[in-house]
């Protein structure tokens, strides 16, 4: 395992209480500042995987490193939201404050930042996704496209090094996703995006991993993986448009 | 997502049951002097208030604590059609129970005879007393909420040594209730476009009760991945807020002038 590697993960494993195996002996690393697309039909187990490595959940693993920290140490899982962010399917999962503004300050208070970095932070975050200006809106008066903008900008706030995006294209008109594509390709940090939209992974992510089951399927390149048609259709999933016809025999 | 309505909404705020539709907007923002006072000085001269009005026990305690609130919606500027809509069901509730006090008297005393119906005095003053002070109650509670936004009510609450666990649950079920009733649209119009309408039978019956339950088990997941995105931003079960607020000589005035009505009621209302 690399050392300077932004996720490790190695053996992890994890059935929910009298419930199926959600994830079964996942293993792969991620390095600083790259960015990985995590596909994979419905129940794949991506979602899961999202809870474990944000230390909601706790699997079994034989190691899990997310952001440098060590997630068997409950003292280390307990910094994890200053180093993981996750940016949910449903922002109205997300957006729980009564206004713009307190919920995109909502992580940086629970960091016990001083009230003028909350400030600065919470200002710098609706500025990266050009939000300035509705800082005192109810979320429930946003369009969907607004909703996870503010969701992303409360996870922004954090400065996390890790970012875990969970179906970022969900809900969103065709000019609200590609906004967020151009967003999410001028962040930094490490990037897991977890999605069905397989251009929008195409365009944001050099690199793939499938799961299906629960298992571990495929690790590799985006256009290697993401072209090939029969692996595909065998995991309920189809080639983006863009690559139809790409593959090689 | 905004669900479309199968009804004409009613404007002006809070919850509203039209045939087939529900409707919850909320409250309005009016400008006025009150919604330009600090929400702590306001919201405890209020509680004074409507603790005092919630024990008077005399028509002239419960007629001038009345006038107040009438007063402070005045002050409020509180738009008269909100404030109805919202009284009147209020009221006539009370009145369910209020009314019957005149007809049927349990206390000695003077009677009214109008042909062969009998009332009696004290009967009505007790039914004065309850309408009076239910109106009042509702009416403080209209000027607080329509003139300081929900969230720097509570946060002012906070302030006030509120419980933060008791904030942070009214913040959320304010946020939550919006969400809960789109849910509530989506489902009913999921009925609706199958055929469903209301009647009094066993299909309507079960039909909302499984309508119900699919609300609270969507409500309960929808709890469950609230509570793993605070997680994820570090929620700790502490209530934290940056909401400054500041004291100016007209919050004190106002503070002391409603106290001082508070006090006249109180004065009033045991001075026989």
């Amino acid at each position: 395992m690399s050392a300077d590697a932004a996720i490790q993960v190695s053996d992890l494993t994890y059935a929910y209480p009298r419930g199926p195996t959600a994830l079964d002996r996942i293993s792969f690393e991620a390095a600083v500042g790259e960015s990985v697309g995590l596909i994979g039909p419905n129940g794949a187990g991506k979602t899961s995987l999202f809870l474990c490595l944000s230390g909601v959940i706790v699997p079994q693993a034989r190691a899990l490193r997310v952001g440098g920290l060590d997630l068997h140490d409950p003292a280390q899982r307990r910094q994890l939201p200053s180093h993981v962010g996750v940016v949910f399917q449903n922002s109205d999962d997300q957006l729980f404050n009564a206004t713009v503004f307190d919920d995109v300050a909502f992580g940086p208070l629970n960091l016990g930042l001083p009230p003028d970095e909350v400030r600065r932070r919470t200002a710098e975050a609706l500025t990266a996704v050009a939000l300035t200006g509705l800082e005192e809106r109810p979320p429930f008066h946003l369009s969907g496209g607004e909703k996870r903008r503010v969701a992303l900008a409360g996870v922004l706030a954090m400065r996390p090094g890790v970012l875990l995006l969970d179906e970022p294209s969900s809900h969103l008109d065709p000019r609200g996703r590609r906004e967020f594509i151009r967003l999410l390709t001028g962040l930094p940090g490490t990037k897991i995006i977890a999605s069905h939209d397989l251009e929008l992974v195409l365009q944001t992510c050099p690199r793939v991993l499938l799961l299906d089951g629960g298992r571990l399927i495929a690790d590799g390149p985006a256009g290697t993986i993401l072209a090939d048609e029969s692996l595909m259709e065998q995991h309920g999933l189809e080639t983006p448009y863009s690559l139809r016809g790409t593959a090689r025999p | 997502m905004p669900v479309p309505s199968l009804a004409p909404a009613v404007t002006g705020g809070g919850f509203s049951f039209l045939p087939m539709t529900l409707v919850f907007t909320p409250p309005p923002r009016t400008v006025s002097p009150l919604s330009r006072l600090d929400p702590r000085w306001k919201l405890a001269a209020i509680i004074l208030a409507g603790l005092v009005t919630a024990v008077v026990h005399t028509p002239r305690g419960a007629v001038t604590a009345l006038a107040g609130a009438l007063m402070l919606s005045v002050l409020g500027r509180l738009p008269w059609r909100w404030c109805v809509l919202r009284l009147a069901p209020v009221l006539l509730f009370v009145a369910v129970f209020a009314v019957p006090v005149i007809f049927f008297p349990t206390y000695a005393g003077p009677m009214w005879q109008f042909g062969s119906a009998t009332f009696s005095v004290s009967g009505a003053e007790t039914a004065l007393v309850l309408l009076c002070k239910a109106a009042a109650l509702v009416l403080l509670a209209l000027v607080v909420l329509a003139t300081a936004p929900l969230d720097a009510l509570l946060k002012a609450a906070h302030a006030l040594y509120f419980p933060g666990l008791l904030v942070q649950l009214a913040l959320l079920s304010y946020r939550y209730l919006f969400v809960l009733a789109d849910e509530l649209g989506r489902l009913r119009i999921a009925v609706r476009v199958r055929g469903y309408r209301n009647r009094a039978n066993l299909h309507s019956y079960r039909t909302i009760g499984a309508v119900t339950g699919a609300l609270l088990v969507r409500g309960w997941e929808r709890g469950e991945r609230v509570g793993h995105a605070m997680r994820c931003r570090g929620f700790d079960g502490r209530f934290r807020s940056l909401s400054e607020f500041r004291t100016t000589g007209a919050d004190v005035l106002m503070f002391f002038v409603v106290t001082g009505g508070t006090v006249a009621v109180c004065v009033l209302d045991c001075t026989r």
